[in-house]
């Protein structure tokens, strides 16, 4: 199952946390800000997908294999777009390639759901983000994989607000997030 | 909105509210002092959320939530959170449950009064509305909620929207696994779904994934579906079941072999034509997880299709461009590891050298591999790969960009400013982080021992290896930290002591390789001397292990003398208690082999030099005696003590004397008979257990009863040398020797990345051993083969470094030249013979290197009582642990696994039980339920029927109105009145109840209605009634107030 999905810019702001088993805030906040260094240290051409960060290899799971437990979180799987990480904390019983869509289904629908979705949209309808999240992920279980049908549950939910109109759109964010990358391998 | 902030305003003081939008805007203008700004707002939000405009408190509420994201807890504001939930405003309710979703914790009380509102919105009349608390309920679930809500939630199985039925199931899973009675209720409605061929297909993919997480915990529940999810399998044609779908079937096809036969063909379709790579994945996968490689019978269809994932696996790691492939494939192999090691040893020349790969996701992974096929031919090849990686990632450069652990847990503050000082410099690969290196070494170390060191066939390379290795260890910290105390195999100073560990291991069980080992262990002492300066503590955990070493073992060592004189120097540095402990016993045992020898002359210089060497090291030893730690001083008051008697005798032995030509016997007899005996040996750590008990001997009784208050006592005088050791620490911690100060210019003309070189060439030794230790082993080759005809002295130097033009050559031609990158594959004639085509190329490569003649060393096997287990050197360093260790890591991982879901009690949930035999019935429950609400309902009739009745009495008597405020108290001790009013009414309906309650006592359930059950029932309605209050109260507080009413 999917144990967090997490969403934070490129200073480790976080612009989403959601935890599906319930976590003390400051453990929450630890653990973002040691996946956040991780991320943040990853060089050019790196993969998708992170060692265990110290306090989740602390609390049971060793990097080796030997000892396959599919409760415990055992894979960090994340995905960059322009200013924003995007973290699947997941249990083996994932598949580590069908992740890397989830994320990629997931910024998608952002993107029909804002029209050239950027993270100032996220940070000012983060409840946006969560209703969207709840549309494909429910207690840690992928539900729904269709944008589509994602886009027009979270409609159904009430009228997605654009990002205000004052407020300045910083440069290099233009291009948007959903955008044009694919990754090759889908 | 401008009239209404000024109708606000004059509504609530002169404070102006702030939207969830100027509170992001405020943030983002207060860098800087977004601390002060935060918390201002959170003040206005506790205030705002008070307020009984519920559209301001729902505001209030975002905006906690909202900041609870960047760690500011919001837990106090849990009842708010109850009241903003049971907002009749749909969009208010939503704000409600996601502050209930992010800030509810398992220990939060209001949980229970939610209750009752999670029913109401479950059965409510909007679809988004009954979205909402399904939704929420996997985040707060606990075992009474799964209880009380399971009867509202089952019905939404059959909604008539396909979201909530989806949504409805993933629900029931959750509460499944703290409450696995709901499987028994849930299961044939949901297995109904999963066989409708007309049901929704996102509904069915939810059900796929339910099952399959469900799967591996009672696979023996899914086998009868396997038809039906086979069918989906094959014509779903939507990949993202179908992942599911294979890795559901992998866990079946153990329980049902026949399966396998069934599934081959569609998954080798799949595999052959799949576009998607997830997909195509998945399957290699399923088939290598499902045994469905090799299961026995060696048929042709399965040797196909084994070297079909094998060539597919290998070319993932292959294909340039993407590294996902690369780490996916690695994750692969490490499940074949397990079952099927013999196909990963044959990828062994790709997999080496992912090894060296810029991604530390992908090294790790091709560690634990590489751990899993290390052989006696391959051992010191690998061994070199990865020490060349520790060097290349020089201490220094490591240690700037290492993670501060005082990061981790810094403030809110400091993660809200980051701005990140790690940028990644240009052009140089990431440094390697603490604990990867101590990974690293961790597995150098296992590799090296395992077996009882059975693919080990030079221990002076071995030597000279750890000897690197105490260099390069990452520093260890200071042991304040909370995990470090608990979780010992992730504490980074383990690895320098484990290096240490290593060593003594090898000097105690290869008698031949002794003397050599001594003089490493003197070394390295003498480089932890050199290394930090005089006045700074010697933190490294391998300092008690060695100096254990040069005191057992000081009768091999060259100049007993310099051991002394270094462990003499180390002592005052000493930080941690064991070390120090370590190092008293060793420095004395060291000068009873000085002072000890009985044959030598007792002359006035000797009498002189070993007085001087005693007042030295009583100088030495003195301060340890006030030491905090009770070991320490034991040892030092008890050696100073020894000590000073000797020396009485020593300056009481005149050796300017005839008669007196012999030493004291205090100094030749006595003291070393303290210390020699039986040669200790290595013991198996199972042997402990087998020791009888002694009888009469409680291990769980304290020695002294009063210890605690006496440690109480203590502790103030303890305390400062403490702190101040704390600070001296902070003050005076300094980067770690760099070791390549003296490393030649020359070396640094190589390339920083070595010539990725194909495997077979033997990493150089330069690459990874410092300058001296590479001096130390020429010499000693030199010496060995100095009368050996055929070797030629000098040209060893040829061997290793070459000279830098020919590196040059190197460099620059070692893509060309790079043998791997020729497509052996399709070349191949053996093919057929081995099956697997990328195993031949490193056979046929491997065939003409012979063997290096294994070293006849014995290696002492660790002693142990007979009956007792394996016997293993340590134990954490081999793959046949004892079993209780496993046992309590299996126990303690169970306990504090983080985000883990807790389901053990999921499996042993027998589904096919009757249903109506003590379980959970749905049915019977929900006629309960009902009979329940009617007398509950009947219950409030009474009692406002009374409360009127009363109320007129009351003004019929002129008591004053306003006169007191009702309280709880006074409803809770007016429902048992009002009800013995209505006994008749109730009685028989109630009379029921207990069956729900207590099955057990089914006596008492089943008996007439008569005075006892009565009773029994109307506890329960009042103990119900109790239980409520604050559910009810939203409201009572819309009812107007009632006018009081006087206690009875």
């Amino acid at each position: 199952m999917i144990n967090a999905v997490l969403v934070f810019n490129g200073q480790g702001q976080p612009r989403l946390t959601k935890f599906y088993t319930q976590l003390e805030t400051s453990i929450q906040q630890r653990l973002i800000s040691e996946i956040f260094t991780l991320v943040s240290n990853r060089p050019d051409g790196a993969c998708n997908f992170l060692p265990l960060p110290p306090i989740l290899a602390a609390s049971g799971t060793s990097h080796s294999a030997s000892e396959p437990h599919n409760d415990v979180p055992s894979l960090v799987t994340y995905r960059h777009y322009a200013t924003l990480y995007f973290i699947i904390i997941s249990t083996s019983t994932e598949s580590p390639l069908a992740l890397l869509d989830l994320i990629q289904v997931y910024v998608e629908s952002l993107d029909k759901l804002f029209e050239n979705v950027c993270e100032l949209d996220l940070i000012f309808n983060f409840e946006t983000l969560h209703s969207a999240l709840s549309e494909m992920i429910v207690g840690g279980v992928v539900i729904e994989t269709n944008m589509d049908r994602i886009v027009s549950g979270v409609k159904a939910q009430g009228t997605v607000t654009k990002r205000p109109v004052n407020e300045a759109r910083p440069s290099g964010l233009g291009a948007g997030l959903g955008g044009t990358f694919v990754w090759p391998g889908r | 909105m401008f009239v209404i902030g000024i109708a606000f305003r004059l509504l609530y003081d002169s404070r102006f509210e702030k939207s969830l939008y100027d509170l992001i805007r405020g943030m983002r203008n207060h860098k800087g002092n977004e601390r002060e700004y935060i918390q201002n707002c959170l003040k206005e939000c506790r205030a705002e959320i008070r307020s009984q405009d519920l559209d301001l408190k729902a505001t209030a509420m975002l905006k906690l939530v909202y900041l609870e994201m960047f760690g500011h807890d919001m837990s106090w504001a849990s009842f708010h959170v109850l009241e903003v939930m049971s907002s009749p405003k749909y969009h208010q309710k939503r704000v409600g449950y996601l502050g209930a979703v992010q800030s509810f914790r398992p220990d939060t009380e209001v949980l229970m009064l939610a209750t009752n509102l999670l029913k109401k919105d479950l059965t409510g009349a909007s679809t988004t509305t009954i979205a909402l608390p399904i939704v929420a309920l996997p985040h707060l679930i606990t075992p009474s909620l799964a209880l009380s809500t399971l009867s509202d939630l089952l019905p939404r199985l059959s909604h008539s929207n396909p979201t909530i039925r989806k949504k409805t199931i993933v629900t029931l899973y959750r509460l499944a696994l703290v409450f696995p009675e709901t499987l028994r209720a849930a299961w044939p409605k949901m297995k109904e779904k999963l066989m409708d061929t007309r049901e929704d297909p996102s509904v069915t993919a939810a059900i796929v994934n339910v099952v399959c997480e469900l799967g591996w915990r009672r696979p023996n529940d899914f086998l009868p579906l396997a038809p039906r999810l086979f069918e989906l399998l094959v014509d779903s044609g939507n990949n993202w079941m179908a992942i599911k779908l294979i890795k559901l079937f992998a866990t079946l096809t153990p329980l049902e072999p026949r399966l396998v036969r069934k599934l081959l063909p569609p998954l080798t379709e799949i595999i052959r034509s799949t576009p998607a790579m997830s997909l195509l994945y998945e399957c290699i996968n399923g088939i290598i997880q499902g045994g469905i490689l090799g299961s026995g019978d060696d048929d042709d269809g399965q040797e196909e299709i084994a070297s079909l994932c094998v060539s597919k696996l290998r070319s993932m790691i292959m294909v340039d461009g993407d590294p996902n492939l690369k780490y996916v494939a690695l994750l692969a192999f490490n499940k074949i590891v397990v079952t099927h090691p013999w196909l990963v040893a044959q990828q062994e020349d790709v997999i080496l050298e992912c090894i060296d790969s810029t991604d530390i996701s992908i090294r790790i992974k091709s560690l634990d591999l590489v751990q899993g096929m290390v052989s006696s031919e391959n051992l010191i090849s690998i061994v070199g790969r990865l020490m060349r990686q520790l060097k290349s990632a020089s201490p220094e450069n490591g240690r700037n960009a290492a993670v501060d652990p005082a990061d981790l847990d810094s403030d809110e503050e400091a993660l809200e400013e980051t701005i990140n000082p790690r940028q990644k410099a240009d052009g140089q690969p990431p440094p390697l982080p603490d604990d990867y290196r101590a990974d690293v070494i961790t597995r150098i170390l296992n590799m090296c021992s395992r077996n009882n060191y059975s693919n080990l066939t030079d221990f002076e390379w071995y030597i000279d290896i750890l000897t690197q290795l105490v260099r390069m260890a990452p520093l260890s910290r200071p042991t304040n930290d909370l995990e470090s105390s608990t979780t010992s195999k992730s504490n980074f100073g383990d690895a320098s002591e484990r290096i240490g560990d290593e060593l003594r291991n090898v000097t105690v069980k290869v008698h031949a390789i002794r003397p050599a080992c001594v003089e490493a262990a003197n070394a390295i002492l003498m480089q932890f001397n050199k290394d930090a300066p005089s006045g700074h503590p010697v933190t490294s955990g391998a300092v008690k292990p060695i100096a254990w070493v040069i005191g057992e073992f000081a009768t091999e060592t060259v100049s007993p003398d310099d051991s002394l004189q270094s462990l003499l120097q180390l002592i005052p540095r000493i930080t941690s208690p064991e070390s120090l402990a370590a190092c008293l016993q060793a420095a004395t045992k060291v000068f009873s082999l000085i002072a000890g020898d009985s044959i030598a002359p007792w002359t006035p210089e000797r009498k002189s030099m070993i007085s001087l060497l005693m007042a030295r090291i009583i100088h030495v030893f003195e301060p340890m005696a006030i030491h905090p730690n009770l070991e320490v001083q034991e040892r030092a008051v008890e050696f100073i003590e020894l000590l000073k008697l000797t020396a009485e005798a020593v300056s009481g032995q005149d050796a300017a004397g005839e008669d007196s030509d012999y030493a004291p016997l205090l100094l030749t007899q006595a003291m070393p008979s303290l210390f020699v005996g039986w040669e200790l040996k290595s013991v198996a750590t199972s042997a402990q257990k087998n020791v009888p008990f002694p009888e009469g001997l409680d291990l769980d009784e304290p020695i002294n009863p009063n210890l605690n208050s006496l440690l109480a006592n203590a502790q103030p005088l303890s305390m400062p040398a403490e702190e101040a050791d704390e600070f001296e620490i902070y003050y005076n911690k300094r980067p770690p020797p760099t070791s390549i100060v003296s490393e030649p210019a020359i070396n640094r003309l190589e390339s920083r990345e070595e010539v990725v070189g194909s495997y077979q060439q033997q990493p150089s030794e330069d690459a990874y051993l410092d300058p001296d230790i590479l001096a130390r082993r020429k010499a000693e080759r030199r010496e060995r083969n100095k009368d050996d005809p055929f070797y030629i002295g000098e040209g060893s130097s040829l061997t290793g470094t070459s000279t830098p033009i020919h590196n040059i050559l190197q460099t620059s031609n070692g893509p060309d030249l790079d043998v791997d990158s020729i497509p052996i594959m399709e070349l191949d004639l053996d093919k057929l013979n081995v099956g697997i085509s990328g195993s031949v190329p490193s056979q046929a490569r491997k065939a003409p290197r012979p063997k290096p003649p294994r070293q006849k060393i014995v290696i002492a096997a660790d002693e142990n009582i007979a009956g007792s287990g394996g016997s293993t050197p340590r134990h954490y360093d081999s793959e046949n642990n004892s079993d209780s260790f496993t046992k309590s890591r299996a126990k303690q991982l169970k306990q504090s696994v983080l985000l883990g879901v807790d389901s053990t009690n999921i499996g042993s949930l027998n589904l096919e039980a009757e249903p109506d035999s003590r379980g959970y019935d749905y049915e019977s429950q929900q006629r309960e339920e009902a009979e329940m609400a009617r007398a509950m309902k009947e219950v409030e009739r009474l009692r406002l029927e009374m409360q009127r009745a009363n109320e007129r009495i009351q003004v019929a008597q002129g008591v004053d109105a306003e006169g007191t405020v009702v309280k709880k108290k006074t409803k809770k001790k007016k429902a048992p009145a009002a009800k013995k009013k209505k006994k008749k009414v109730v009685a028989p309906d109630a009379g029921k109840e207990p069956e729900k309650t207590n099955d057990d006592n089914d006596g008492q359930a089943s008996a007439p209605v008569k005075e006892a059950a009565a009773e029994n029932a109307e506890e329960q309605a009042a103990a119900e009634n109790a239980e409520e209050p604050a559910a009810v109260k939203p409201k009572k507080k819309k009812k107007k107030a009632r006018p009081a009413e006087i206690q009875d």
